[in-house]
């Protein structure tokens, strides 16, 4: 592990109760890289963002965080740490307003006196959301609550950003546009990792990606060297 | 239509107890969705703790408040984070019955320690009145009821829409998994909710007891009682919390006045039997 | 299952119901109260457990239904000179006439509100009965048979309906209705897309625990002599039965049959102390609730695969 790395994941083994979602699964993160992690349903890429975050823990394998083990720390821990995770879904506070929301991201006491900041960057960033500040959040248009959800993550000052399918069930053009932001967000200096089960438009934004499929990593490497026929191939299974 | 007047005045008043009564169950039930069957019975302890008080150190029962209040929202909370906190999850069921359980726990302790004598922290203040008409006069306890249960709802609900916990407190009732990615740590936060409910409901055994007589196993009148304004009102709005005391002591007293004192819980009965079958929100809930 | 095991299994049980229903024969007095206890709560959890653990229907208002039965038979017999047993069968088909009554509300109601609706009519049903001249208000009533009742009579009656209850929530979840029973507690809406008709199906578990709780309130009645509003639709037959079933085990047929038998001791162990009883009792269930929520019964069945009355279809 070098000084510029973000995230290691040593052999973790993820269960569901019984289900083991994620087997003997390693991956590297670099500072300030875009990493993919594509997969079909299934495949346990939600399942290893959602370890990274801390809403489950892995039974066996570790994963370091600039150096420091977080393996079996609560959600609310990770985050104190900078590893904001964007959830599937969305996930926003429907009943709260794009400005509680937002709020709401900044609620850990680190990030708490730099609000205003946060806050104004963020709708620099996305300027549809200052438009919309004091509307509920169950009114927003998908594409909006989608902006929502990532403008909320980069509330706590994050240095890692985990992205859980963020083109889910959003037009084209309104995937493109959030992508371009996402390239912007990691100029200003985050790590990304995306997980998404659109092969094109994840390779396109990465510097490197894996491959996973029934709770393995399957296939990694630069976006360059990987073609289209041995991705699909490790996608599917073949 | 002698006394009308007069019935209707006592019903709007009552119906502010009645509010901050069930303010505790109602918050409970929004924001970990969970019925806390013990809520009468943890009014009724705070009732028997302020009387326990007011025989040491002979001080008024609304002094006592000044413990009751920190007391209840321990017992809330301790109550929440190692014994409820455990059993939420996907099914209905097991906080339901545990509810049930200490209801039950906490009504045979009082019972063993307290006799099934009725008791009453009611002083001089409970014969007071004083007159606002030919035909009305406005009991004065009523009025210190109903300024009290103001304050109190108002206060929770300042709590609950402006400061930092608060807004914590309705985004993990919102979204759980969501709210612990922004930091929330949402067993504390669930914890103190309830400690929050319970030292409402501490506020609301205290006047309580200084209006009526209670029993050991007064509690779970009142808890029909809170469940009645919740359904009636609807959840999760100040307005519907008042609105649903309201509808409910007036029923009852109105009741009374037609069908006989006898028949004053029935009424009540009734009117949230239709309501529930009726339009089950509340009339400020949301759908 | 061998059927060895099945059939080792099928004359234990015929062995102890024989033994269960001639303890008038070989017990004492003593013996043949406790059992006839037993019976009454078997039968009374069992519908408790009909409801909650495979109807999904959690009630707390069975008190509706003992009362009911209890003040049918203490009427007819009273007032009208009726045949004591046919007037506990009645006490039944008033219940289940109240419990179509009170369908009409509260089936309209989920969950917690469908379970507190439940408690609400119960309430309801304390005052107007507790007002009501003709059944003397809050005073209560004289249970007077026309003709005299032994001790054995009532146990016979018990004994019946206890293993009655068993047999019949068995032979119920065997049936086409059970099955359907049984997909619903896994998944509701499934199961309706498959046809199973949820309303209907719950409707009729209710209309039957009803039916069956008020009998055997009815012939409690007959035992007790004397009735009051207060008692017959108090809560407490409620907390019982659910911390029977629960400790027994909810959602199995064994079950309530252990949590009766835990409950009947326990109760004549603390006779004398009777809210140190329900403390227990209610520290019992918590414990339960928390460290083996299926209770004794569904624990055992969960590590071990130790069913005996089993409603599964091989």
């Amino acid at each position: 592990m070098s000084a510029g790395t973000a995230i290691q994941v040593d052999g973790i083994n993820v269960y569901y109760n019984d289900f083991h979602a994620l087997w003997d699964i390693s991956l590297e993160v670099d500072r300030g890289e875009v990493v993919s992690i594509i997969g079909s349903n299934g495949s346990g890429k939600s399942t290893l963002l959602n370890t990274l975050a801390g809403q489950l823990n892995p039974k066996t394998g570790g994963i370091s965080y600039f150096g420091e083990s977080i393996g079996g720390l609560p959600p609310h821990e990770t985050v104190a740490r900078g590893m904001s995770l964007v959830p599937e879904g969305r996930r926003v506070f429907p009943r709260l307003t794009v400005f509680e929301n937002l709020f709401m991201g900044s609620y850990i006491p680190r990030s708490r006196k730099n609000r205003e900041k946060s806050l104004d960057n963020v709708y620099e960033l996305f300027p549809r959301l200052k438009e919309r500040h004091s509307q509920m959040a169950n009114t927003l248009s998908g594409g909006e609550q989608q902006m929502l959800a990532i403008g909320r993550a980069l509330m706590s000052e994050p240095k890692v950003l985990l992205c859980d399918e963020i083109s889910l069930g959003l037009a084209p053009i309104i995937i493109k546009g959030i992508y371009q932001k996402i390239k912007q967000i990691n100029e200003l200096g985050l790590t990304i990792i995306l997980v998404e089960q659109d092969i094109t438009r994840s390779l396109k934004a990465a510097d490197r990606a894996y491959v996973m499929l029934e709770g393995k990593v399957v296939l990694e490497g630069k976006p360059a060297d990987l073609t289209e026929d041995k991705v699909k191939n490790a996608y599917f299974g073949i | 239509m002698e006394g009308l007047a007069q019935d209707i005045l006592n019903g709007l008043l009552l119906g502010g107890l009645y509010a901050v009564v069930a303010i505790g169950l109602s918050t409970i039930f929004g924001i970990v969705k969970l019925v806390n069957l013990a809520h009468g019975d943890l009014m009724i302890l705070s009732s028997y703790l302020s009387l326990f008080m007011v025989s040491a150190l002979g001080v008024s029962p609304l002094l006592t408040l000044v413990a009751v209040m920190p007391v209840m929202f321990a017992v809330g909370y301790i109550l929440q984070r190692f014994l409820l906190n455990r059993v939420l999850g996907k099914e209905m069921e097991p906080p339901l019955l545990v509810a049930f359980g200490v209801s039950i726990i906490i009504q045979n302790f009082m019972l063993m320690a307290f006799t099934p004598d009725a008791r009453s922290l009611m002083s001089s203040l409970s014969l007071m009145t004083f007159s606002m008409g030919p035909n009305l006069s406005v009991p004065v306890l009523y009025l210190i009821d109903f300024v009290i249960a103001l304050a109190v709802i108002i206060g929770q609900h300042y709590f609950l829409q402006s400061t930092y916990m608060g807004r914590g407190i309705r985004a993990a009732s919102d979204d759980k998994y969501a709210a612990q990615l922004m930091g929330v740590n949402t067993k504390n936060t669930y914890a103190i909710a309830m400690g929050i409910a319970i030292m409402t409901a501490g506020v609301a055994g205290v006047l309580v007891g200084m209006t009526f007589t209670f029993y050991p196993h007064s509690g779970p009148q009142y808890l029909i009682i809170a469940f009645g304004v919740v359904v009636i009102g609807g959840l999760g709005s100040m307005k519907g919390t008042f609105a649903g005391g309201l509808i409910l002591a007036l029923a009852q007293i109105l009741g009374a006045r037609v069908f006989g004192p006898g028949y004053q819980l029935l009424c009540g009965y009734v009117v949230l039997l239709i309501v529930l079958a009726v339009r089950p929100q509340g009339i400020f809930g949301r759908g | 299952m061998t059927t060895l095991f099945t059939k080792i299994k099928w004359s234990i049980l015929a062995a102890v119901t024989v033994g269960l229903g001639t303890v008038p024969v070989w017990g004492s007095d003593y013996a043949m109260l406790f059992f006839m206890l037993f019976c009454i709560y078997l039968a009374l959890a069992q519908m408790w457990n009909l409801l909650a653990g495979y109807s999904g229907l959690i009630s707390l208002g069975q008190q509706s239904f003992v009362g009911m039965g209890g003040y049918t038979v203490a009427v007819l017999s009273s007032y009208y000179g009726i045949n004591i047993w046919l007037a506990a069968g009645l006490g039944g088909l008033t219940s289940v006439l109240l419990a179509l009554f009170m369908s009409l509300f509260i089936f309209r109601m989920k969950g917690v509100y469908f379970t507190i609706g439940t408690w609400i009519f119960a309430e309801a049903l304390l005052v107007w009965f507790s007002n009501w001249a003709y059944v003397k208000y809050g005073s209560g009533l004289f249970i007077k048979p026309p003709n005299d009742i032994t001790m054995e009579a009532i146990y016979y009656a018990a004994f019946l309906l206890g293993v009655g209850s068993v047999a019949l929530v068995y032979l119920l979840l065997r049936s086409r209705l059970g099955l359907g029973l049984m997909a619903m507690r896994d998944d509701d809406q499934v199961s309706e897309t498959l046809g199973v008709e949820v309303f209907r199906s719950k409707l009729y578990c209710f209309l039957i625990s009803a039916f069956v709780t008020g009998m055997t309130a009815g012939v409690f009645f007959v035992f007790q002599i004397f009735i009051q509003p207060y008692k017959a639709f108090s809560i407490d037959w409620t907390v019982k039965l659910v911390f029977m079933v629960i400790i027994g085990g909810i959602g199995t047929i064994e079950g309530p049959v252990v949590g009766a038998l835990i409950y009947v001791l326990l109760s004549q162990f603390l006779a004398e102390y009777f809210s140190v009883s329900m403390l227990v009792l209610g520290g019992i269930a918590i414990t339960v609730i928390l460290v083996a929520p299926k209770g004794i019964m569904g624990t055992l069945q969960e590590k071990l695969g130790f069913e005996i009355l089993s409603p599964r279809r091989f």
